[in-house]
């Protein structure tokens, strides 16, 4: 299939990066025990869903993926995941989103959970990485229903780090907003507007962090997974890798910074399989 | 269209020169919110080695008014305003309720917080702002966050917006500077030269947050919020954040 060319500045333009995916779980009885299972699967354009068998006992995984191998202006996507009363799954990517620079206009994706009563939502994907020039808006919408737990975490990677790619001139925002019972109660806004590299170069932003990543545990006992988190901090952050944990309101936040993507990982992943007292998604180690 | 009860109709129709007398009154360091008790993850810096020094002072402050709680809060109190003078209540709420959400630690929402609370307190036993009673009633039992509670007080005042958020983050930055003198420590006149070179940055934040709205919220503030979590620990402390 012969790449197609934009016509205005001769460079191999991108498929269109443009569809929406949908899964949806539900706790079903089979054969006397009750079993999280696929309820719903939808997808169009460019998000693809791929369902990977799981034996470790988390229950199903759903790994989302754009078959358009990247992002750019203009581009929409969406991915949607709802958790059933009651039910168990996780979701992930099925490798690092690519935001690659813009001719023009911003890339946009929106993620949403719906998270249900008693149901257990652990929303993982890999991380993103934006590279210079590229345009992002991105938001991830969670409802949660009562008793409802959820582990999520977003990551971003400025720039291919591991090839002293600097980010110089970017236009990035990504929102969260999670909801219990319709009221707000978590809430985080990362804009990058600029030179990201002249913006994290200070003190109070990121000292020359090029890579970044929010988790989020929304739990009844949220709190008791402080400590441990602590402690895995403390073991962890060296030079060039720096975290911070906080409890309140039933949440548990935590904030990671660090010089490059593989270094993030080196604090990210501990943390995950601890929150969720389960190892990663295997397509993470893919 | 719901409207708030006592709109700002009903409030006297302020002098000539009220809004600078009250704002001095509200935003003065001895107005009771306990301002002084707050460093906004400062101690942990100056104890971690980030800042130790006027000129690291004026760097990390700079950088906290432009891509962290000074912009965000900045737009938060334009928003609230505006939808207060408008008697937009549901929009004031939403405002309300973003503005407390968005703190990302336990000590960035008791300064968020306990400051809007006892705001709103001293300022219905004093002052009044029916709009701001009613906000922090829909509210209960959370807190309106600071910054909306000064916005809204502002806007039951008729006061001007463009100097509430200048004195707004003029008060914030003030407010640091002297937690710094405490902390670092500083002498005073290193702390005024810092609050004056923090001057130009603070009216350039102020100017942005009048035509920015509630989309264009957000920062890279990302050391600071880890500086505030790692605060719950520090060994030694002054401050309540």
């Amino acid at each position: 299939m012969s790449t197609a060319v934009s016509l205005q500045t001769g460079m191999p333009r991108l498929e269109r990066a443009e569809g929406a995916a949908r899964v949806a779980f539900a706790l079903r009885r089979i054969g006397g025990r009750e079993e999280t299972r696929l309820a719903d699967l939808f997808q169009d354009g460019s998000a693809n869903v791929r369902l990977p068998k799981v034996h470790d006992g988390s229950g199903p995984a759903a790994v989302f993926l754009n078959s358009a191998g990247g992002v750019t202006g203009g581009d929409h996507l969406t991915f949607e995941a709802h958790f059933k009363a009651g039910s168990t799954a996780t979701v992930t990517t099925q490798a690092a989103e690519r935001i690659y620079r813009r001719s023009e206009g911003v890339g946009r994706i929106d993620n949403r959970l719906i998270v249900e009563a008693g149901a257990k939502a652990h929303w993982l994907p890999q991380e993103t990485i934006v590279f210079d020039g590229a345009g992002l808006r991105r938001r991830l919408d969670v409802d949660l229903l009562g008793d409802a737990r959820l582990v999520a975490v977003e990551s971003i990677v400025l720039g291919r780090t591991a090839m002293g790619e600097e980010v110089t001139a970017v236009d990035l925002a990504d929102h969260w907003r999670v909801r219990r019972d319709g009221r707000l109660v978590y809430a985080d806004a990362l804009r990058l507007s600029g030179d990201s590299r002249a913006i994290l170069s200070g003190g109070a932003t990121g000292r020359g962090a090029r890579a970044f990543a929010s988790i989020l545990v929304v739990a009844s006992d949220a709190a008791s997974q402080l400590d441990p988190a602590r402690e895995l901090i403390a073991t962890l952050a060296a030079d060039g890798i720096e975290a911070g944990a906080s409890t309140f309101d039933g949440l548990l936040s935590i904030r990671c910074l660090a010089l490059d993507g593989r270094r993030l990982r080196v604090i990210v992943e501990p943390l995950i399989e601890t929150l969720t007292g389960r190892p990663l998604p295997r397509a993470w180690s893919i | 269209m719901i409207t708030l009860t006592g709109t700002a109709t009903s409030m006297t129709e302020p002098t000539a020169g009220a809004t600078l007398s009250r704002l001095m009154t509200w935003l003065s360091p001895s107005f009771p919110v306990g301002a002084f008790t707050y460093s906004h993850g400062l101690e942990w810096v100056v104890e971690e080695g980030t800042v130790t020094s006027a000129a690291t002072l004026t760097a990390w402050l700079s950088d906290i008014l432009r891509h962290g709680a000074g912009r965000s809060d900045a737009i938060l109190l334009v928003s609230g305003f505006r939808a207060a003078a408008e008697g937009r209540a549901n929009d004031l709420q939403e405002v309300a309720e973003l503005a407390y959400a968005l703190q990302p630690s336990k000590e960035r929402r008791l300064e968020s917080g306990a400051q809007g609370r006892a705001f709103a307190t001293a300022i219905a036993d004093t002052w009044g702002a029916p709009s701001l009673a009613d906000l922090a009633g829909r509210l209960a039992p959370d807190p309106v966050a600071y910054p909306v509670a000064v916005a809204v007080a502002a806007a039951d005042h008729r006061l001007s917006l463009v100097e509430t958020v200048e004195a707004y983050l003029t008060a914030f930055a003030a407010n640091l500077v002297s937690a710094a003198v405490r902390a670092v420590p500083l002498g005073q006149t290193e702390g005024q030269r810092t609050i004056r070179d923090l001057a130009p940055i603070v009216s350039a934040v102020a100017a942005e947050a009048l035509i920015a709205s509630l989309d264009d919220i957000g920062g890279a503030s990302l050391r600071a919020d880890i500086a505030s979590m790692a605060h719950e620990t520090q060994y030694t402390r002054l401050f309540r954040s």
